[in-house]
């Protein structure tokens, strides 16, 4: 009764394989010209290109909040784990914590991180959490069908706003800069190979990386003439931080790249001091010894 | 004088040390074979307000202080005026002579009009205050105090002090020997107290679940601080390095539970720990691990509620809480630990169960276990060891269909496709709609409940106390210790059925005592440990005992009131 793959084209695709090895056999249910679609392909372009780097798929995990973005969860052939609306960076962070071998990309939405999950968010960026958060930016809640979201303009009108957004969007990018993420970019759906730069490069980097990726919503906010108008890869990247802050707050354009960029250790490696939680777990004899030690028997 | 049980009481204000005195007083009756018992009522500040400690110590097992003590410290007028009317019966109150309301002078010494022992006013205030931080010397007062009384020498004294003051040893020590002089000076009564067989440590409820799961293999600890579980995050931080724990606080018990969930989907054994409004923000999450099959270990600890309630006095309203834990159906298993050793074994015993059947283990407890604190004597290797079911070979599926109902598990890094989901999933665990999928996860699921129960039933649930003949007294959690000291000292003819497992409730040790007529004792309002006997065992209460005003049961009112339901 499982869903088994139906490709067999490639005789050594595994049994859950869909198109090609990256992809599973979810049946996707994205609407046709939906920004997920361009999110999806960077992001397995992206993991190609860690390949190359050495950095292993099998190393390479993921986790998704809840909305349209999160489907990519079922379609993409990553392991990891399906969160709950707004708590994947949370979640994301355990799955860091407990082995920080590995890399955890989180695919977000910007109603499920900016809104139910901002503090997760905020304190990712606070601790420099090593993980790699992809904002799938459309401003709109699509698959609740189309409410406003934290980052709707004002005056955005959906079935829970008929008379139009009564609040101000939140800017994700100066957020994460003043929480302390120390690595913020910007991507675009529409520029597949410049996301999956950035998406690579935000798993590159040791610590917080977050990328704002901004994706037009098809059926509820359709803006591709907007930001095939207004997206253009920066010129210099990354930027001081003043200078990364105050082009962060421009509107009237869009620019695509790393705004910023700096080291720090991370959280990981302050909490657990160069230990792996999983693989360097004590053996029995060894935890009984050291509860007995504390007991002084 | 040589009592059966002697009880030590020290109250002042926050800040002044009290709780600490109570330890100093603990841990000197350890030292001596003797066990101890500590209870510690504070209030929820920082500075002021009324903190007292009370240590009930004997040459027998002793599962709960006492309300009348042989020896009062009153570190100030509060606490005289408090518990003045707490001194047993030829016991000896030593309180600060500046802080006495009807101005008696320091050194006297007079049978309390109003009361049945003596009280002794010392300078306990006038010595402290030209030394640097005075409120922090006061507690040195109630070691020197009870030095006097218990007939130790001032050698004794020094020794003490230096083991449990040295900060600033000198001036500790010469305002220890003033009191100390001043008590002797005071009064002759002196309690001999024995010394014991064994020297056992000292531990807080919340330091046995601590060392219960380090035991049985855990690697992640999250919580955010909520009392009276705090402690348990703070003992596994202070000593996460030689127990080999990964502590983490972040910014809310929201976070807690899914760092909990995506840390041991990555394969680390991980527990989170709240009492109620910290863990109801954990419920969704719960409900996640629920559905996605993550093995969680989960400490609730209760205190007087609804809400934010009274932050530090206990409860045992969150019985219904714990046992209806997330929204929609899953498995869930239920343990309350009864004493501090069972505290150790029951937290493992979960851990195992969260582990073997990949579901939430719930770890309920209140104040009064998680923060009083005893000689203990720990099984230690009787932790069980998680061996869950892991996955061999290729073709990989998360959710794979079996007999019991239990799906291998398989970690990152792995060349096998791994994939958890909160929403209803296929076997690979690909979300699904399809009603025949969804029927299959149920089933598979509920599978997993007659797993758990066949193995719960190979576990201690239930705990027959004395004999079986007797008149029964059903109880469970902390207020099994209540109870056992309260039919211990009243000498009272009674079984006492001790529940540990809540859930899956254990009706197998129950058969039989449908139609009986037991008490029941519990710290709830509306009696919700009655009311689930009744409807799972139907068993009816011939009389319930109650007490929810956020303090334990006293052994010996708590006697008095079984004798009369019980004759």
């Amino acid at each position: 009764m499982t869903k088994r793959s139906t490709t067999d084209a490639a005789g050594s695709l595994p049994d859950w394989a869909g198109q090609d090895d990256l992809t599973t056999y979810g049946v996707n249910t994205w609407c046709p010209g939906c920004g997920n679609f361009g999110i999806l392909n960077a992001a397995k372009a992206a993991v190609r290109s860690l390949e190359e780097d050495g950095i292993d798929r099998e190393r390479i995990v993921m986790a998704a909040g809840i909305g349209q973005h999160a489907k990519i969860f079922d379609y993409f052939g990553l392991s990891g784990v399906y969160s709950l609306h707004g708590r994947a960076v949370a979640t994301a962070q355990g799955m860091k914590l407990a082995n920080p071998d590995l890399s955890v990309i989180v695919f977000v939405g910007d109603g499920d991180a900016m809104g139910e999950g901002l503090a997760h968010l905020l304190f990712a960026a606070k601790r420099n959490a090593d993980i790699t958060v992809v904002m799938h930016d459309n401003g709109v809640y699509a698959l609740t069908t189309g409410q406003r979201s934290p980052l709707s303009p004002e005056g955005y009108k959906g079935p829970s706003t008929p008379h139009g957004n009564t609040e101000r969007p939140l800017n994700p990018l100066v957020l994460t800069l003043e929480a302390g993420a120390t690595f913020v970019a910007r991507g675009y759906s529409g520029d597949i190979e410049g996301l999956a730069g950035l998406i690579a490069d935000g798993v590159r980097h040791k610590g917080f990386a977050f990328i704002d990726v901004l994706q037009p919503c098809v059926t509820f906010n359709n803006r591709y003439d907007e930001y095939n108008e207004l997206t253009k890869p920066m010129d210099a990247e990354p930027l001081p931080f003043d200078d990364a802050l105050a082009l962060a707050r421009v509107r009237e354009t869009l620019p695509t790249g790393i705004f910023y960029r700096t080291e720090r250790d991370s959280a990981e490696e302050l909490l657990t001091r160069g230990r792996n939680p999983v693989r360097d777990s004590a053996c029995r004899a060894d935890r009984l010894a050291a509860v007995r030690k504390l007991l002084g028997s | 004088m040589n009592r059966d049980v002697f009880t030590y009481l020290i109250g002042g204000k926050a800040g002044e040390g009290v709780k600490k005195a109570g330890s100093v007083a603990a841990n000197l009756f350890a030292g001596m074979g003797r066990s101890a018992f500590q209870y510690d009522d504070y209030q929820s500040l920082i500075r002021g307000g009324h903190n007292f400690s009370v240590v009930s110590t004997a040459t027998h097992d002793v599962d709960s202080h006492y309300g009348k003590a042989e020896l009062i410290v009153a570190l100030d007028a509060r606490s005289y005026a408090k518990h003045r009317n707490s001194l047993a019966p030829g016991g000896v109150l030593v309180c600060d002579a500046d802080s006495v309301p009807d101005g008696r002078g320091a050194g006297t010494s007079n049978v309390d009009p109003d009361g049945p022992g003596t009280v002794v006013t010392v300078p306990v205030r006038a010595e402290a205050k030209d030394l640097p931080f005075p409120e922090l010397r006061v507690g040195v007062a109630g070691a020197a105090a009870l030095c006097a009384v218990t007939g130790r020498t001032d050698a004794d004294l020094e020794e003490l002090i230096r083991a449990e003051y040295p900060r600033d040893l000198e001036n500790n020590v010469s305002y220890g020997r003033a009191i100390y002089d001043a008590v002797l000076a005071a009064t002759d009564t002196r309690f001999q107290l024995e010394r014991g067989d064994r020297v056992l440590p000292i531990l807080a409820g919340n330091d046995c679940i601590a060392l219960g799961a380090v035991a049985s293999g855990l690697d992640v600890y999250a919580a955010y601080p909520m009392t009276p579980s705090s402690s348990l995050l703070h003992y596994l931080a202070k000593h996460d390095e030689e127990l080999g724990v990964t502590v983490v606080h972040p910014e809310s018990e929201i976070a807690v539970a899914n760092i909990a969930v995506g840390a041991a989907a990555m394969g680390a054994r991980a527990m989170v720990g709240s009492s109620g409004g910290g863990f109801a923000l954990m419920e969704e999450t719960l409900s996640f691990a629920g559905m996605a099959e993550v093995p969680l270990l989960c400490m609730l600890s209760a205190r007087s509620g609804p809400s934010t309630g009274v932050p530090t006095y206990t409860e045992q309203a969150d019985l219904r809480f714990a046992l209806n834990q997330g929204h929609g159906e899953f498995a869930r298993v239920v343990a309350s630990p009864g004493s501090f050793a069972d505290a150790y074994r029951v937290t493992a015993e979960l851990m195992d169960i969260a582990w073997r059947f990949q579901t939430v283990g719930i770890v309920l407890t209140e104040k009064h276990l998680s923060e009083c604190s005893a000689t203990v004597e720990l099984d230690v290797d009787g932790a069980p060891w998680p061996e869950p079911s892991l996955a061999l070979g290729d073709g990989y599926r998360r959710y794979a269909d079996t007999d019991d109902g239990v799906s291998p598990m398989l970690f990152p890094p792995s060349a096998e496709l791994i994939k958890w989901n909160s929403y209803e999933h296929d076997e690979y665990g690909v979300t699904t709609e399809e009603g025949e999928a969804i029927t299959l996860m149920h089933d598979k699921r509920n599978r997993k409940l007659a797993a758990i129960k066949e193995h719960v039933e190979g576990l201690t649930t239930v705990v027959w106390h004395g004999d079986p003949d007797a008149p029964l007294i059903f109880t469970y959690g902390s207020t099994t210790m209540s109870v056992l000291e309260a039919v211990r000292a009243g000498g009272l003819n009674a079984a006492v059925v001790q529940m540990i497992y809540l859930e899956p409730f254990p009706l197998w040790e129950l058969e039989g005592l449908r139609g009986s007529r037991p008490v029941v004792v519990e710290q709830s309002s509306t009696g919700q440990f009655e009311t689930l006997l009744r409807e799972k065992a139907g068993i009816e209460a011939l009389a319930s005992i109650r007490r929810y005003d956020g303090r334990p049961f006293e052994p010996l009112e708590l006697a008095r009131e079984l004798e009369k339901v019980l004759s």
